[in-house]
């Protein structure tokens, strides 16, 4: 049994924080919320996605997994407006999901679980770095970086968190120090990333405040924040580009 | 070919274009040879089948089967079946091609919707069978002799405007092709699906797509695009297909050589993408003087605008998709195809398509590391390793880009 109501909007960047790693996913649904774990078919980034049921304005549920059609629910979204309250039902017996939004009545017919990649264990982390900062920072140097190249370095020097690009030949880099920063831990962190990824994982990142970030030397990132409210959160591991031979 | 350096020489063997054999005086001695077949205004032969359908002019074009002078069913066959010509010499290719003589019409491409040009009607009729059709063509005046070379097309011969033509004989139908052709619900791209999952040759399809008997809206489509969107719309069903199979398992290069082109295919055990790059070196059929190299490649999500390399990307993938689709695995395939001063005329796209083909029937050697890999086939062809391995954006990716699963256990 699954029922729930919530905010359109919430919904739509919610969903939009998962195409970035996949089009198919499972949902694992139980009475505290929603989590969806994945991996990008590459195997580059994976996205770990909770939702507890506070964020939800009604929500009961059974234990259930569905699997869903990530491409469709943002088409029909696309039409609602961002203050609609999006209404959802599990038909189970004939795998439906029932979707009411604006005035619109949807049926979405869901894919078998079975059928959509496994979801990935997710590996426990002890990262030497991290650093908490404002999610506009973060957007703001991953956009300056894709005007000369096609990666972007994060690391930390003598207490100094920086974001540098390096394209054939210029090169832009955004340093920051604690007080520019919410919070630090500093370690030994050196790791280069495609911006085919980060460019996607932060695009949500504008409007968030803090978003916490844990390095390591050639290593994968792991890039956390809160969402509705804190009653839901989003981290993406991404395993980084290693060019020193 | 730089027309300067044709007027310079004129054939007399001077070789200024660098090309072992002139291409231009090639065609005339063929298409010498068989004018004599060519009695007055008409001919008469079986029909491979073959049409062509021009682009010029579009949408107004000339259309009509293309019919080889007194050929007989098996020889006409051959004419139509570059899997069959793998051995030949170019020359040979380009003397047997020419007979095939042109009998254009002139039509507007939405003609196909309606049944009022009956040349385009019995057009169709022809390119409906799978085996050769005697036919027979009157000609306002005596074909004319023509050069016909293209990147994109197969060679042909001489053309003319035609009077009328006539089938002397039924055309034999596939079951599968007179279903498709028939039914006119189904969008274009379906039916070539359809069509092509049915075993249907590849020749036949584009003959029905371009003479406009296939989708709900028919339109009579240039040959030369209609090569490339048979191509396009067959890889791509295999691509989506392939994502769900695993990946190679091992680093596996294939190579081989088709008509003076060079391939190195490489399967790299990553999630799916392709990229081709083009070598042609001096003195080859359109680089004249100086070198060129060219790179494209798509995702997961395929190719969203038309390919930078044109026909010869969309040919070179289908094959390799036909390979992975075989084997049931997915792979980053990488393909540097070097153009050699060998392929001296041009002979068409298929040259690329079964040039990849052929690649996959040779043995391939298996690598432990990807420099391995780009080591030995960089061995095997002429153009210097830094001018194409810069371009090659996916073999950058594959070996500096990790993985999760080299890091943690997921």
């Amino acid at each position: 049994m699954f029922k729930a109501a919530i905010n359109a909007e919430l919904l739509k960047d919610s969903i939009a924080s998962l195409a970035v790693i996949v089009d198919e996913v499972r949902f694992r649904i139980s009475p505290e919320g929603i989590s969806v774990k994945a991996v990008d078919p590459a195997n580059v980034a994976m996205g770990i996605f909770e939702l507890g049921s506070a964020a939800f304005d009604e929500y009961s549920a059974d234990e259930c997994e569905i699997g869903v059609d990530l491409n469709k629910i943002t088409d029909l979204l696309g039409i609602a407006d961002r203050s609609d309250t999006v209404r959802m039902e599990l038909d189970e017996v004939n795998q439906k999901l029932l979707i009411d939004v604006g005035g619109l009545s949807y049926t979405l017919s869901l894919l078998d679980p079975s059928t959509v990649r496994a979801e990935p264990r997710v590996p426990q982390l002890e990262l030497p770095a991290k650093v908490v900062l404002n999610g506009a920072d973060l957007r703001r140097a991953v956009k300056a970086a894709e005007k000369i190249s096609d990666h972007m370095l994060m690391g930390i020097s003598e207490d100094i968190f920086y974001m540098e690009a390096k394209g054939d030949t210029d090169k832009v880099r955004l340093e920051m120090g604690r007080d520019q920063l919410i919070d630090m831990k500093s370690g030994d962190a050196c790791s280069l990333f495609s911006l085919d990824y980060l460019t996607d994982i932060v695009k949500p990142t504008n409007k968030i405040n803090e978003v916490t970030l844990s390095l390591g030397r050639d290593f994968p990132i792991l890039i956390d924040f809160a969402i509705a409210n804190g009653a839901g959160k989003i981290s993406y591991l991404l395993a980084p580009r290693i060019e020193s031979d | 070919m730089k027309a300067r350096t044709c007027i310079k020489c004129k054939g007399k063997g001077k070789g200024l274009c660098g090309r072992p054999r002139c291409p231009i005086l090639e065609k005339f001695k063929s298409v010498q040879s068989i004018s004599s077949d060519i009695s007055g205004n008409s001919v008469f032969g079986a029909s491979p089948p073959a049409i062509f359908v021009g682009s010029f002019g579009y949408p107004r074009v000339s259309a009509g089967p293309l019919i080889p002078p007194f050929a007989k069913e098996d020889d006409a066959l051959l004419l139509e079946d570059p899997a069959r010509w793998a051995n030949m010499p170019i020359e040979d290719i380009i003397s047997m091609r020419s007979r095939l003589v042109r009998a254009n019409t002139t039509l507007h491409v939405k003609d196909a919707q309606g049944k009022e040009n009956p040349l385009l009607a019995k057009a169709q009729e022809l390119a409906l069978s799978k085996n050769p059709v005697d036919t027979e063509a009157w000609f306002f005046k005596a074909p004319k002799l023509e050069l016909k070379f293209d990147a994109v097309h197969t060679p042909m011969g001489p053309s003319g405007l035609v009077k009328n033509f006539e089938l002397a004989e039924n055309p034999k139908v596939p079951k599968k092709v007179d279903y498709l052709v028939y039914d006119t619900d189904a969008l274009a791209k379906d039916a070539v699906l359809e069509l092509y999952k049915g075993d249907v040759s590849g020749e036949q399809i584009t003959r029905l797509f371009s003479i406009g008997l296939l989708g709900k809206e028919r339109k009579v489509v240039p040959t030369r695009w209609s090569i490339t969107a048979v191509d396009d719309m067959a890889g791509k069903e295999l691509a989506d297909k392939i994502l769900d199979y695993p990946w190679v398992s091992e680093i596996t290069l294939f190579s081989g050589t088709h008509f003076g082109n060079h391939f190195e295919i490489l399967l790299l055990p990553r999630v799916y993408s392709f990229e081709l790059i083009e070598a042609w070196l001096p003195k080859t059929v359109w680089s004249g003087e100086s070198s060129w190299v060219g790179e494209d490649s798509e995702g997961l999500d395929g190719k969203k605008k038309y390919s930078s390399l044109a026909g010869g990307y969309y040919a070179a993938r289908l094959p390799v998709l036909e390979y992975l689709a075989g084997v049931k695995r997915q792979a980053s395939v990488f393909i540097l195809r070097e153009i050699t001063p060998d392929y001296w005329a041009p002979l068409g796209v298929w040259v690329v398509r079964e040039g990849v083909k052929n690649a996959f029937k040779n043995p391939p050697q298996t690598f432990d590391s990807l420099e391995a890999a780009v080591s030995d086939l960089a061995g095997r062809v002429r153009t210097p390793r830094d001018e194409w391995v810069q371009k090659a954006r996916l073999l950058s990716d594959f070996r500096f880009q990790t993985t999760l699963n080299s890091f943690f256990n997921i």
